[in-house]
């Protein structure tokens, strides 16, 4: 082995080492501008909790029935809520509640108050056994509670309380809330 | 002598019983659904000029929220702030920054802090009709502390008894 080739070998592996470490040393950054990074979620914005609120009141002015609407975001804390001229002061807390479970369970409640009732079977007939839900704090077993989902993220939802139709008709406005801003949420 | 008494006495009380079925029950006005947005309308739109993100609650004259409302980038605190502003503004029918310097420590009026609910900060307005309290309105979040949150809630009390005026004068 002569000096030239010797030379050639140590500058082979004076680059390798230089190109290992250098990998290495990018792929850290790498690592760790990514994991120091906050969490970015979308949520409801109060612009668009105004407008759900307006949505689900206005549907239900069509019966000439003021009601309480309350409008969680994805923690299901309270955005916005308003409650209806003559309403128990109680009323706001029980949107809250519809919006909350709504929110949580990403479903309308009509629908989980179906999937955890006791007797729940599913498509095959298998009992579901989700009763348990219930249980959970600040949860509501009552129609009139929406979700609202933007691109499969629950980023809220909605929960109305006092039409004239009962929980039925306070589900129908609830869903005229949540379509209020389903074009901003394509 | 007694038999004449007695019959005053019966007669009395039938007065009395005769009172109070036909008496009429308590009237009392309290802000409504209208005069709460409009408060909110005031409050966002002093918050915008204000380049802020605050936060509202209106409480009816019992202390109870008609309306809540919570900033996009508020912090955990501030609308359960906005509400105990408005709930003491309410109770004592002043100004939370008023009360705040009349119930200081030290102040004849000290103990009213260690009533369930008070919250002795700025940004608590009382609405007033006719020198009649009928809610309040608190904010918080603005940019310039309990001042400014103060302004943002006088704005928005304005805004809601200047309603109930408006809608007197129609009638």
């Amino acid at each position: 082995m002569n000096v030239q080739n010797l030379t050639k070998l140590l500058a082979v592996g004076v680059a390798g080492v230089f190109v290992v470490g250098s990998s290495y040393a990018l792929l850290q950054e790498l690592i760790k501008t990514s994991t120091l990074q906050s969490v970015s979620e979308n949520d409801i914005s109060v612009e668009q909790a105004l407008l759900v609120a307006q949505g689900a009141i206005a549907e239900c002015q069509k019966n000439n029935s003021p009601v309480t609407v309350a409008v969680v975001d994805r923690i299901g804390d309270i955005r916005f809520a308003v409650r209806a001229d003559g309403a128990t002061a109680d009323d706001i807390d029980m949107a809250r509640k519809k919006a909350y479970t709504a929110r949580t369970f990403r479903q309308a409640t009509s629908d989980w108050i179906k999937r955890t009732a006791p007797d729940a079977v599913d498509a095959k007939g298998k009992p579901i056994l989700l009763t348990g839900q219930r249980l959970l704090e600040n949860t509501i077993t009552r129609a009139g509670g929406m979700p609202i989902i933007y691109h499969g993220d629950a980023i809220g939802g909605v929960g109305v309380v006092g039409s004239k139709g009962g929980d039925e008709m306070d589900e129908v406005c609830a869903k005229a809330g949540q379509q209020a801003i389903a074009d901003q949420l394509l | 002598m007694s038999k004449i008494f007695n019959t005053m006495t019966a007669a009395g009380i039938a007065a009395a019983l005769c009172i109070s079925a036909t008496a009429a029950s308590a009237q009392t006005q309290s802000v409504n659904f209208e005069q709460a947005m409009a408060a909110m309308k005031a409050a966002l739109a002093y918050s915008k000029k204000d380049g802020s993100d605050v936060s509202v609650a209106v409480v009816d004259r019992d202390g109870k929220p008609v309306l809540l409302l919570r900033g996009n980038t508020a912090a955990p605190h501030n609308l359960g702030l906005a509400e105990h502003k408005a709930y003491t503004a309410n109770m004592f029918k002043m100004t939370t920054l008023a009360w705040r310097d009349k119930s200081m420590p030290g102040q004849p009026d000290a103990g009213q802090r260690d009533m369930p609910g008070v919250v002795p900060l700025g940004g608590g307005v009382p609405i007033m009709v006719g020198g009649e309290v009928i809610g309040a309105v608190g904010a918080s979040g603005t940019r310039g502390g309990q001042e400014g949150d103060t302004a943002c809630a006088q704005a928005a009390a304005d805004a809601a008894a200047a309603l109930v005026k408006r809608l007197q004068a129609s009638n």
